[in-house]
């Protein structure tokens, strides 16, 4: 059976960190401190490559296009219910005093319907409580450990 | 901790539950029953199920504009100060 002890990957990335934050002064451009890992790939070149930002601004007119597409059919049906509704209305199949009483049904049922969705979904609301004690150990052995160090850790 | 989000889950279920059941009650079923029955004394007259809930969503829309307007504001002003 293998037994992972909570705190070990939190202290090697701790080290790791430590070990990076201490050598900033040596890189070339001198002011700007190394950051760890994902953050900040491209400090040493001016300007991003070519065909990413490329990349980048194809993909956000596509998204574009994308959301346009989205809303033309949600008012493409809009306009289809209220021709339905008007013409019901006209040709005398349902009494005028209705007229406003079916959309502003719809749209009570549509916003009753969200609020319940909203309270089931807090109430089936999955809760882990043994990996909340043990993120709560795993804080405080951070914690610990910086202070060892001497990084100020702030709130208690 | 959870016993209050599941409170609150439990009480808008039903608050949003009754809400939909009486409006269906006094919006479908009330016009088909004849006018003398007991349960007319129980709902409003038919005018309020339209202007209850268009009032209640204008005083929600025009909360919501005051609430993005005043963030708005108060960015502005703080960055008026940090320069």
């Amino acid at each position: 059976m293998i037994i992972i002890e909570p705190g070990s990957h939190l202290r090697a990335r701790e080290a790791s960190l430590f070990e990076r934050s201490e050598s900033p002064k040596e890189t070339k451009q001198g002011n700007i401190p190394k950051i760890q890992g994902s953050q900040a790939p491209h400090l040493s070149s001016p300007h991003p490559p070519l065909r990413s930002l490329r990349r980048s601004r194809y993909t956000s007119r596509n998204n574009q296009h994308i959301q346009m597409k989205h809303i033309l059919k949600i008012m493409a049906l809009v306009v289809a219910i209220s021709a339905i509704w008007i013409s019901l209305l006209e040709t005398s199949v349902i009494p005028r005093s209705y007229t406003w009483l079916l959309p502003v049904y719809l749209i009570m049922s549509l916003g009753c319907y969200g609020l319940l969705m909203v309270g089931v979904g807090l109430m089936l609301f999955p809760t882990c409580p043994q990996e909340a004690v043990l993120l709560q150990k795993d804080i405080g052995e951070a914690k610990e450990f910086l202070k060892g160090k001497g990084v100020d850790v702030g709130s208690d | 901790m959870e016993l209050a989000d599941k409170a609150v889950g439990c009480f808008l279920s039903a608050f949003s539950l009754t809400i939909f059941i009486y409006y269906t009650f006094w919006v479908i079923i009330l016009p088909f029953v004849e006018s003398d029955h007991f349960i007319h004394g129980y709902f409003l007259p038919q005018e309020f199920a339209i202007l209850i809930p268009v009032f209640a969503g204008v005083a929600l829309l025009s909360i919501l504009c005051v609430f993005v307007g005043y963030v708005m504001l108060k960015s502005k002003a703080k960055k008026k100060k940090q320069t």
